[in-house]
């Protein structure tokens, strides 16, 4: 390509391909894929199809392995893959992996077609990547989109069913309205600096005439209201608990976990990057922020009975205490974040794996009703439940406990001291909803019934009433996913160093 | 493979042994459980001495070995790592610990093998002996915390086995309240080390005492104090030894395992494990011997009056261990570890030949109702005698050379030492009188029905009645049960019986003065850094000690025997004259009482005031249904807000938005 | 004529497309109303791009430009997807999600 800008007479960048690999990997893969599922064979696109989804993640993810402290500035300074972006971006794949284990049974890459939606959930993920590496703002938008507009129509992708439909325009329209927001902020932090380069930014804000710059300030306002948006930051949560009780499970997997590390990672870069500068006029804002995100989402979580729903409500809490780790501005924050967000993998996954094997095998969707028993019953998929639940809400020798003590120990370090103890008071109300999840699991014996009741409207009372399993491959995830959770909670010190060396990517911070 | 490896593994099989039991339970059949329990600790035992040659392999000065399998966390300056350390100490107490537990476990298989809890039973067991190895061999405050906790645990949960008894709930409870008082100790001790000198590692710790504190400086002492009443609890040293009679209630295998030969030596342990702090505080060395020669005197004065043949075990393992206690805080160290180790095997083998003869009895353990066993159980007589001799330090049996070299270093001390001195040879009259009271009642005198019908050749059967009150038993799962009883039959309780005896006649003779000091000589590396460690005591006062020592127990032999045996009503007419001293004796000194109306009946008192008043009002009322309704009610908004409709949130988007924007415009000007 | 005109311009027309996406029902008109408000941001940028004299700004326009289609064009085929499922075309009724 190179060879032929330069007969062209036009002077492109310098690519370096090494450092592009993973993306480069995501994308081709999602153009093949998508191909791929033009044929009509049954065959191919329920086997083929999903299999080589997993082998392009499996690339990505080696590409990016490979990658590992060789951090580098790409395309002009539009891009730096580095630790952070890596390790993040590992978490988005691994996110992915699962989700397209979870859609191997799932209605809604049959409905939409498979090959349309593992293609749109590949660009997704490249999104994130894209996203994570941003080095300006036109690179920051465009991972923005990439990220968001696939996830729109997966949210939707189940066209039979309203709920899901509902999810994806409801999704799109405030979602939109966040990019606009966004990008309205974007442009007028460009306004007040001149530049659409991060460090451009920070260059200007550095001089410190800018502080109380009124455009500026306007600028960051917006710009941090519309990646609250993506992070689920109340006031700006109310999309998460319809959308993710909507969308297919799979998808809502995947997105509670990798939108997340893919929208903090850029919060990260942005705020603790280019505008640490002007950190003392975000940061008091960002915690009172942090702290209504973690009351709301633990107090909305009490009293439903949609797990889902319940969850969604959960990962808006958790976003609020994650939150705290970025405002901070310190490298135990990052690293806090960091490591809160590698561990949200683990447990959202179990949970969530569980919540599709029990939407497959009772009647119940997923209310919590769906668990009662499941401990006498199912003890394969009570445990990794039981483990997330106990994660999410940090109770000792679980990664969750480690990690909330990483960001109370950030945030007291930090001078949030008063945050941290509106975390543990998050903490404790949330032990209300979480333990009801698993006190339904072991508690009460599982009621006979639920076997017997049809599993699809209108089927026969003479249809076999045993129970459908659900699939190996989803108990793998939730064995897998929760065995972590318990590992790397007794055992943390790998996770840490990791965390450590993402850590080190952002030089701003001290 | 290292002695670190062996250490690693020592504390794997047993942790292994308890998932596979705990996980699998459904599928072991008959009684593989106890076999698979038997051999894990069986393979931990083979480990310890594997890490005993290891040690003995290296030069005496690179003994200390310390290793870190992964640091937990390294946050505010607390390194909690998951590190073991082996040493001659920790070795010696691995094999102790390991060693007595696959006798225990064999004796068990057959013991427990008519029980409803069986793997149950082993599980717990295997929990029990994995938790007292990591305390043995943990080489930080925290892991040593942990297995000083899960020791609790375990003890616990074996008291309480029997879960429909309400005695056994009642005792566990009593023992896990006890118990977490001394941990609670532990952890503020350890607290007030932690602050001087800002690390948890042993190692670290002993090689800053001494500039970390003056000698006898006040945080220092209160340190060694509170890790003294961890130990008191443990060991049942008074004021805390309250439990000990009362987890008699548990199976009497695990009497045998944790209440008479591992657990309850753990305070000894502590001590001789934290003698650098308590060498730089004499002063905790002097609460520490103070109590010990206490308890040694109180529970040999119970013991003599109590009739339950567990509970006269149990007292007498109270005073053994304050001989212990008493040994290693005035230096008596290889002395104490000594008394440790051949307390272990005769105690574990009164324990056993106790469940032999309570099994004949159908679960009776009344001294009252005994009598005459000694043709009707040969084997077992000849149990107790050994370890009779043993307890009242008859030479040549194991107790006496061990209870003598601690009573000599204590004298070696000086001052108001002798008191001490005076004190534990008393203790050690009256243990060969209790001792031999309880075997003349119960293998002498007229054979009551149950000897009687086991010389027939059959095996009494009880009635589901509790021994303790009475009452009636629940026969489900909780019970012993009708079968439960095998007395001296099967033959893993003759071999670990038998194994155990000889250990008691022989097991003194390693470290005899003057002939070989096996002991002393090991433990050297572990206490070089003590001044106290070797001492050279006179021969003449060696000498008179030996004499002395075994006089006074043949003595106590032959008062007993007159009493119990050749005049039967003597012992009547004693209690009669001596009334309320014996009352005192049966009362267990009243410690129950004035626990009773000092902590629990006060503490109830003011509880139900304050649930009354305070709780009612402050606490239920306002904070807890205040905030409570706090939370329901801001549920309820959160979700009213959330109707459902996209442009209400689109409203609070911007709403949110205009509010941030805002807040940065009025920081602008 | 100074820049800040053509900031408060965009600025009116970003408020004019949020007003629509509050008060409008028909998730068409919404998408339109969205439309206001990312080329209300484009104005901005070209304008500063202008002020600031580099060309950072207008090929950050074009770019938004390309996205904002590929968003019209996900919520078009959503509104079609709805269509032919006889649902409602109306943001108001759709609140099944709810609580």
């Amino acid at each position: 390509m190179n060879a032929l800008l330069a007969v062209a007479q036009i002077k492109g960048p310098h690519l370096d391909w090494a450092g592009l690999s993973p993306l480069i990997a995501l994308l081709g893969g999602a153009v093949t894929v998508l191909l791929l599922g033009l044929l009509r064979n049954r065959l191919v696109r329920r086997i083929c199809v999903p299999l080589l989804t997993m082998l392009v993640l499996a690339a990505a993810a080696g590409l990016s392995i490979w990658r590992w402290h060789h951090a580098a500035t790409l395309v002009s300074g539009a891009l730096r893959v580095d630790d952070l972006s890596l390790l993040l971006g590992l978490v988005a794949i691994a996110a992915a992996a699962a989700c397209v284990l979870l859609s191997l049974r799932a209605a809604a890459p049959a409905v939409a077609g498979e090959g349309e939606y593992h293609a749109l959930l590949l660009s997704t993920v490249s999104g994130m990547v894209v996203l994570l590496a941003a080095q300006n703002f036109v690179t920051l938008f465009l991972g923005f989109e990439l990220l968001s507009i696939p996830l729109y129509v997966l949210c939707g992708s189940e066209l039979r069913r309203r709920g899901s439909l509902e999810s994806g325009l409801k999704y799109l329209i405030v979602g939109s309205v966040g990019s606009a927001t966004l990008l309205y902020g974007l442009a007028l932090i460009y306004g007040a600096t001149g530049s659409t380069d991060f460090s451009g930014v920070a260059a200007a804000l550095s001089s410190g005439s800018l502080a109380s710059d009124p455009l500026l300030l306007t600028g960051v306002a917006l710009t941090a209201a519309g990646l609250c948006f993506k992070c689920s930051v109340a006031p700006f949560h109310q999309w998460t608990p319809d959308v993710y009780q909507g969308a297919p499970t799979p998808i809502t997997a995947f997105q509670a976990v990798a939108t997340k590390a893919a929208a903090f990672g850029i919060f990260l870069r942005l705020f603790d990057g280019a505008l640490i500068n002007a950190q003392p006029s975000w940061g008091p804002i960002l915690a009172a922020l942090a702290a209504i995100t973690i009351i709301v989402g633990n107090v909305g979580a009490l009293g439903q009975s949609s797990l889902k729903r319940m969850l969604a409500y959960s990962s808006v809490a958790q976003a609020g205490y994650m939150l705290g780790g970025v405002l901070v501005s310190t490298r135990l924050g990052l690293q806090a974040t960091v490591f809160y967000l590698a561990i949200y993998l683990f447990m959202n996954m179990a949970a969530f794996a569980v919540i599709v094997a029990r939407e497959r095998e009772t009647g119940e969707g997923d209310d919590i009703a769906g668990m009662v028993g499941l401990g006498s019953s199912r003890p394969l998929l009570a445990w990794p439940m039981t483990l997330a639940m106990l994660s999410l809400a940090g109770i000792p020798a679980t990664a969750g406990f480690i990690g909330k003590v990483y960001l109370i120990d950030a945030l007291v370090d930090g001078g949030y001291a008063w945050l941290a103890v509106v975390l543990v008071v998050g903490s404790m109300i949330s032990l209300a909803y979480y333990l009801r999840v698993v006190a339904a699991m072991w508690m009460r014996p599982s009621a006979g019934v639920a076997g017997a009741r049809p599993i699809m409207a209108g089927g026969s009372a003479e249809a076999p009433t045993a129970t459908r399993l659900s699939g190996l491959e989803v108990s793998v995830v939730a064995a897998l996913f929760g065995a972590a959770t318990l590992v790397f909670g007794i055992v943390p010190s790998p996770l840490l160093s990791l965390a450590r060396d993402a850590g080190k990517a952002l030089t701003g911070i001290f | 493979m290292s002695a670190t490896t062996f250490g690693w593994l020592i504390l794997l099989c047993p942790l292994l042994g308890t998932v596979v039991i705990a996980l699998a339970w459904r599928w072991l059949p008959g009684a593989s459980a106890g076999w698979i329990a038997t051999l894990a600790i069986a393979l931990s035992f083979g480990l310890s001495v594997a890490a005993l040659i290891a040690l003995l392999g290296r030069h005496p000065a690179h003994r200390e070995l310390s290793s870190t399998l992964w640091s937990y966390a390294s946050s505010v300056g607390l390194d909690a790592k998951l590190q073991i350390l082996v040493d001659p100490l920790s070795v010696f107490m691995a094999l102790v610990v390991s060693g007595v537990s696959t006798l225990i476990h064999l004796y068990s298989v057959a013991y427990m093998a008519s029980d409803r809890g069986y793997r149950r039973y082993f599980a717990y067991l295997n929990y029990f002996v994995f938790s007292m190895l990591l305390l043995v061999e943990a080489a930080n405050f925290l892991l040593l915390i942990v297995g000083w906790a899960f020791v609790g645990a375990a003890s616990y949960l074996l008291i309480s086995f029997w879960y429909r008894r309400r005695t056994a709930t009642a005792a566990g409870i009593k023992a896990f309240v006890v118990n977490v008082v001394g941990d609670v100790g532990l952890v503020l001790g350890t607290y007030f080390i932690f602050k001087h000198l800002g690390t948890l590692d042993f190692l670290k710790v002993f090689a800053g005492v001494k500039d970390a504190f003056a000698p006898n400086q006040g945080d220092l002492v209160a340190g060694c104090v509170l890790l003294l009443v961890g130990a008191f609890a443990k060991s049942a040293q008074i004021p805390l030894h309250t439990w000990l009679p009362d987890a008699m209630e548990g199976p009497t295998p695990v009497s045998a395992l944790i209440h008479a030969t591992t657990m309850v030596t753990a305070g000894v342990y502590l001590i001789a494990r934290m003698h650098p702090l308590f060498e730089h505080a004499p002063a905790a060395q002097d609460v520490g011997a103070i109590i010990g020669c206490l308890t040694l005197l109180i529970a040999g004065t119970i013991g003599l009056a109590v009739t339950d043949l567990k509970r006269v075990i149990a007292y007498s393992t109270m005073s053994q261990i304050g001989y212990m206690i008493m040994g290693v805080s005035v230096g008596a160290y290889a002395a104490g570890l000594f008394h440790l180790m051949t307390h272990a095997f005769f105690k574990a083998l009164l324990f056993m030949a106790a469940g032999s003869l309570i099994g004949a009895m159908a679960g009776e353990q009344s001294l009252d109702r005994m009598g005459g066993f000694r043709k009707a159980m040969p084997f077992t007589y000849v149990c107790f005698i050994f370890g009779g001799l043993a307890l009242s330090g008859v030479p040549p049996f194991s107790g006496f050379f061990s209870k003598d070299e601690v009573l000599l270093l204590t004298a070696n001390q000086g001052g108001w030492h002798w008191i001490l001195y005076v004190g534990g040879y008393l203790g050690a009259l009256l243990t060969a009188l209790y001792t031999w009271r309880m075997i003349f009642r119960a293998f002498h005198g007229e054979p009551v029905p149950e000897a009687l019908e086991l010389e027939r050749g059959t095996i009494a059967h009880g009635h589901p009645f509790n021994p303790a009150t009475g009452e009636q038993e629940d026969t489900d799962v909780g019970f012993p049960g009708p079968e439960h009883h095998t007395a001296e039959r099967a033959a893993s309780m003759r071999i670990a019986m038998a194994v155990l005896a000889a250990l008691a006649l022989l097991g003194g003779l390693i470290q005899i003065p003057h002939f070989d000091n096996a002991i002393s000589n090991f433990l050297r590396p572990a206490f070089a850094d003590s001044s106290l460690y070797d001492q050279s005591p006179s021969d003449t006062l060696l000498v008179v000690g030996l004499v002395l020592g075994a006089l006074l127990g043949v003595l106590g032999i032959l008062i007993a025997y007159r009493v119990w045996v050749q005049r039967p009503g003597t012992a009547e007419r004693v209690r009669r004259r001596l009334a309320p001293v014996h009352r005192l004796f049966v009362e267990k000194w009243y410690f129950d009482e004035l626990y009773d109306i000092v902590f629990v009946r006060s503490g109830a008192a003011i509880g139900r005031f304050a649930q009354l008043s305070f709780e009612r009002v402050v606490v239920n009322g306002v904070l807890v249904g205040g905030s409570a309704g706090l939370v329901r009610a801001g549920s309820a908004a959160v979700r009213a807000l959330q109707d459902g409709l996209v442009r209400v949130y689109a409203a609070l988007l911007v709403f949110g938005v205009a509010a941030v924007a805002l807040y940065f415009l009025l920081q602008s000007s | 004529m100074p820049i800040v005109w053509y900031v408060v311009v965009s600025a009116l027309v970003f408020c004019i497309g949020t007003y629509g996406v509050l008060t409008r029902r028909n998730p068409l008109v919404i998408l339109l109303c969205l439309e206001l408000m990312l080329n209300a941001s484009n104005l901005a940028l070209i304008a500063f791009a202008r002020q600031h004299g580099n060309a950072d700004g207008q090929i950050f326009a074009i770019i938004v430009l390309v996205v904002a289609a590929c968003e019209v064009t996900i919520g078009l085929g959503l509104i079609v997807a709805l269509y032919r499922r006889r649902l409602p075309i109306d943001v108001d009724q759709m609140n099944e999600l709810q609580g």
